[in-house]
Formats: C-alpha cells, structure tokens, sequence
C-alpha cells in the first residue's frame, strides 16, 4: 500500500506536484494517469526517496522507503529506461543491483528468462534498443520479487506482443496480492490494464476512481446537432452543465444534455434540425475532457481548427 | 472498448520475504561495478603498465658516472627507480576515481543504485571502500613489479637491495597508499560535480596543477603551502619529495588523509541533500 499525503514538489517557483493524497492499495493494478509535465514521475521518484518533498510526506507499507530494511524486496521500481550504465552488461547490472541484498544470481537468471532477455544478457547496455532497455528495467525492478511495483511508463518503446506480456505480468502481480502502481498518458492503455485510476494535472489528483466509474462520468454523452440556426440554437444552452461545441458553421456538438431534450427546446424555439445525433465520447476523448485544462504543454491549435471549443456564450458574442 | 474484469481481490497482501540490505551486500556489489565496466580495466592496466616502464627505464638511464652508491643509499635508489611511475599513475587512478561515480550519474544508473541503497551514505561508502582496496593491490602490483623490473637493472650498476628492507618497502607500500588515496579523493571530487568532464577536470587541476601554480605565486604564503598540497604531500609519501618541509612520512599521510576525508565529507553532504 502506497499512502500520500499532501505530497508537495516545488522545483524553484514552479511547483510539479501539488499537495497531492491518494492511497495506492494492495491487489489490484492502480494506474497513474496525466498528460505530460502533470507530476506522475516526479510523484514515482519520490515514492522511492530520489527526490525529497518540499512538503508532505509518502510511505510504502507504513514506512518511508528509505526507513524499509530490503528496500528492493519491499518496491521494485522501473523509472526510465536510463536507470543503467551502458558500459555493463545487462546480467552484471543485474548482478550489481541484486549483490546489495545478497539475492542469489538464481533469482537474476530467472528475472531474465521472465523478461526475455536471454540471447542479450551479455551484451553491454549501451548498444540496446528502448524495448530491450524497458524488459531490463522491468527484470530490475521484479529482481527482489517485492510487493510494491512502481512501474514509469513500462509498455513504453515495446512493440504489441511486448506490451500484451506487460499487461498480464501486472495484472498476475497484482492478484498475487501486490501493489502495482503503473503510470501512463495513454487512456486507452490504461483502460485495458488498471482496475483503478489516479488521474493528475498540472500537479493535483483530479480523479480518483475505480476505471469503470471513471469512464462512466467521464464520458458524457456527446449530441451532434446540424441545424442552418446554429445560433440561436447555441443561444438556448445557458446552463453551466450544458458545452456547446462548434465544429462547422451549421454543426454543433452539445453536451451534458439528452437527444431527446434539445429535439424538445428545438421545437419549443421554433428551430428547425437536420440532424440530431447521440454521440458516445470515445475513452480518449473522456480523458482529454478531463484534462484538458491541465495539460501544460499544449500544442498550438490552427484559427479554424474544427476542435476549438467554445462555450454557449462564446459562440453567441460571436455571432452578434 | 472492452475492459478486464477487476482482479479478484486476494485473501491477504503479498508478503515480502527473503534477505535484506547489508553493508557486505553494498560491498559485493560495488566490486561487481567496478569490475564490470572497461575503464576499470583500461586504467589499472595503465597504471602498472607505466610504472613498469618507468622502473625500467629509469633505472637503464641511470648513469653513476662510476661512482659507486654508498650501501645505506641503494634501497632509496632502488625504491625511486619503483615509485618513478606513481607520478603518472596518480593522473590515472584520479580520473578512475571520478568516473567510478559520474559514470553513474551521466548513465542514469545512480538512480538504480540509490533506489537499492535509499540511504545512500552507505553506497558511497561502500564505492570508497571497494576502491580504496583495488586502487591499493594494483598500486602494490604496480610498485612491487616494477622493483622487481629495476632490480636486475641496477644490479648490473651495483646496486642492491633487499625487497624486505624498510628503505625499500615502506616506499613501496607508501606509493601504493598514496595511489588509494588519490582515487578516492577523486571519487568525492565526481560525486561532488557529478560530471565525468568536470569531475576530471577538476580532480586533475588539484592533483597536476595547483602544486605548478601555486609554485609560480611568488609569494611566501604560497611557498608556505605548497607542501600542503595533495600531491606534494602524498609524492612526499614514498620520497618524491617536490615541495619539502622537511615533514615526517606519517605527517604526509595525515595531509592526503586531511584531503581526502575533505572530499568525501562534501560528497556525503551533497548526497543525501540533492536530489537524485
């Protein structure tokens, strides 16, 4: 069990995680979910005691990390795949990390049969591609056979047969009773893996739910409305629940209301629709709804990019 | 989109079992670093190689004019022609001593290290250790040989010794000491800058060029220093005595001690401040 409360990391002025709390609990995968720069690494390293807190405090299992008497048995921890000297082979490395609490190099032989590294185990770090780096890092942190895992973006540089094996090596871990904690940008990954979401932005938990929940509210349902009065349209949608959506000069798409209710406030406001169209929200979608207000590095959108979002009130100054 | 059904929830937590960390495990696993990566080699190779040569050519260049070499003086001359070769291999073992922990930080592998050692003290103190012994049995290879490579050459000039008399040894054994000192003072010195060029750079600049500027400074107080430098008092060590002050050996080895202790006394500090 993974416990954080008001964990703090401040770099300078600019504050990566902020004041976060969330428990990570034994025996289901718990994923660790944020656009890039949201603070899922910065919270990882902290959890085993590379960077220290400005404020706050985490444990694993009650204690801090630093204070466990076999810290590897206790988390094992893939960060990134640059954990390890490229002069050293992968089994020295290996070799080196299990040297520390006296495992036996049985246990490393096994980690590399597990992982799959056999034909490369001797070749030097250095000369591997990001998959083969991801499988070491992922021998590395199974090497204690620990009870936490603490995996940074481990299906990253994997090719699909590698990412299906990760998938249900973390899902084995967990119902053998352990915590695994994986982080992610891919919701899509996530959805397939993770019985549980922890979602950060900008440095704060702004979800903290079982998967199917999360999907559930998450994504709500989308209507797509064609109508020549997209306007006066838009203009009926004044509550702050209600998103509208411009995405052509005749189209919009609204949410946080019914097919059925709009068809209704169409009639009523003599609007005529040509179209009216229940949308479900696909998975991404849902998480960049989530997000979306706390991706720091976005990518600059084009004037007339149809995904620019207007709210009601927007769309009607602009038609005045 | 599918989704897997939650995993059915255990009877109980995993429990870890099995040993845990210890001080002679961080040991263990220092040595396997250190023998595991090429520099290691390639320098220690170095180091004995040079100094062999050295012993070698020093003692064929020796020209006694036909003076013969009193009897009490033959051990000291034999024990420089042995030690000749320590003046270069300090370069090499600082430079070793530098990367045995910025290697670790350029490759991100002081991350795995730390995160197997989260107390990290102990990690460095271990790296110390392991080094400090290596450094110390490929310095004694290193002087031992290389009087037994001068030995027959300067025989040939008349002059002798025996391998177990002090004037001989305690020079050997002092080059050794002082061949450990300098690598681990360098390995504080990495871990200080974390950077394999800076660390280097540095390390070299206090053990190659302080003694030259310093010497240039003309000035009392720098002459007053001088033999407070690392390599001038660890040269002094084993005879190479550059910027005297007429300082016992023992005292020597206090000043290098001094450096040392210095150089990994910032090391820790730092260590267990920063961030990884």
């Amino acid at each position: 069990m993974i416990q954080a409360q008001s964990l703090t990391k401040r770099y300078g002025s600019k504050t990566a995680v902020d004041a976060v709390d969330f428990t990570v609990q034994p025996g289901r995968v718990t994923g660790f979910l944020g656009p890039n720069g949201a603070g899922k690494s910065t919270t990882m390293r902290m959890i085993v005691g590379l960077d220290r807190p400005t404020h706050g405090s985490v444990t694993v299992n009650g204690k801090q990390y630093r204070e466990h008497k076999a810290p590897l048995r206790e988390v094992g921890v893939l960060l990134d795949a640059k954990a390890i000297h490229t002069g050293r082979s992968a089994y020295n490395h290996l070799l080196a990390m299990a040297a520390t609490h006296s495992i036996p190099a049985s246990r490393v032989k096994e980690v590399i049969e597990l992982t799959g590294l056999e034909s490369v185990a001797r070749k030097r770090v250095g000369g591997f591609s990001l998959g083969m780096g991801q499988r070491l890092g992922i021998a590395a942190a199974l090497l204690g056979d620990p009870a936490t895992l603490i995996l940074d973006e481990p299906v990253n540089g994997l090719d699909p047969e590698g990412v299906q094996w990760v998938r249900h090596l973390v899902r084995h871990l967990a119902a053998e009773g352990r915590t695994v904690m994986l982080s992610s940008h891919l919701m899509s990954e996530m959805a397939v893996t993770a019985d549980h979401l922890i979602v950060l932005g900008r440095g704060r938990v702004i979800a903290d739910a079982p998967v199917a929940e999360l999907i559930g509210a998450a994504t709500r349902k989308t209507v797509r409305v064609r109508t020549p009065y997209a306007p006066e349209l838009a203009a009926l949608f004044q509550s702050a629940d209600i998103t509208v959506t411009g995405t052509g000069t005749d189209l919009l798409e609204i949410v946080g209301i019914s097919a059925a209710e709009i068809g209704n406030l169409a009639a009523r406001a003599g609007i005529a629709l040509h179209e009216l169209t229940p949308v479900s929200a696909s998975l991404e979608e849902a998480y960049m709804a989530l997000t979306q207000n706390d991706v720091e590095y976005r990518t600059g959108g084009t004037p007339d990019d149809p995904a620019a979002e207007h709210t009601a009130a927007d769309l009607q100054e602009s038609v005045r | 989109m599918t989704t897997i059904a939650p995993a059915p929830v255990p009877v109980r937590a995993f429990v870890p079992t099995g040993s845990g960390l210890s001080f002679g495990g961080e040991l263990r696993s220092e040595w396997i670093k250190l023998r595991t990566v090429r520099s290691t080699i390639w320098s220690y190779a170095t180091v004995i190689v040079i100094s062999l040569g050295m012993a070698a050519l020093m003692s064929a260049a020796l020209d006694l004019g036909g003076n013969p070499v009193p009897a009490d003086a033959q051990a000291t001359f034999l024990a420089q022609a042995a030690t000749f070769g320590v003046f270069f291999g300090q370069l090499v073992v600082a430079v070793l001593g530098v990367l045995a922990i910025s290697g670790e930080y350029s490759t991100g592998m002081i991350r795995s290290s730390i995160t197997a050692t989260p107390r990290r003290l102990p990690m460095l103190a271990a790296k110390a250790v392991v080094l400090f012994v290596c450094t110390f049995v490929v310095g004694l290879v290193s002087t031992v040989g290389s009087s037994l490579v001068a030995a027959p050459i300067l025989a040939g000039k008349g002059v002798t010794a025996s391998l177990v008399d002090p004037d001989l040894l305690l020079p050997l054994l002092g080059g050794a000491l002082y061949l450990a000192l300098v690598s681990v003072f360098a390995l504080g010195v990495g871990a200080i800058l974390r950077s394999s060029a800076g660390g280097i750079a540095a390390a070299l600049g206090i053990v190659l060029l302080l003694p030259i500027v310093l010497s240039m400074i003309p000035a009392t107080w720098a002459a007053d220093l001088l033999p407070y430098l690392l390599s001038n008092a660890g040269l002094a060590i084993f005879g190479l005595d550059l910027g005297s002050a007429g300082l016992e050996v023992w005292q020597n080895v206090l000043i290098v001690l001094a450096w040392v202790a210095v150089s990994l006394a910032g090391a820790a500090v730092l260590l267990k401040r920063r961030d990884a």
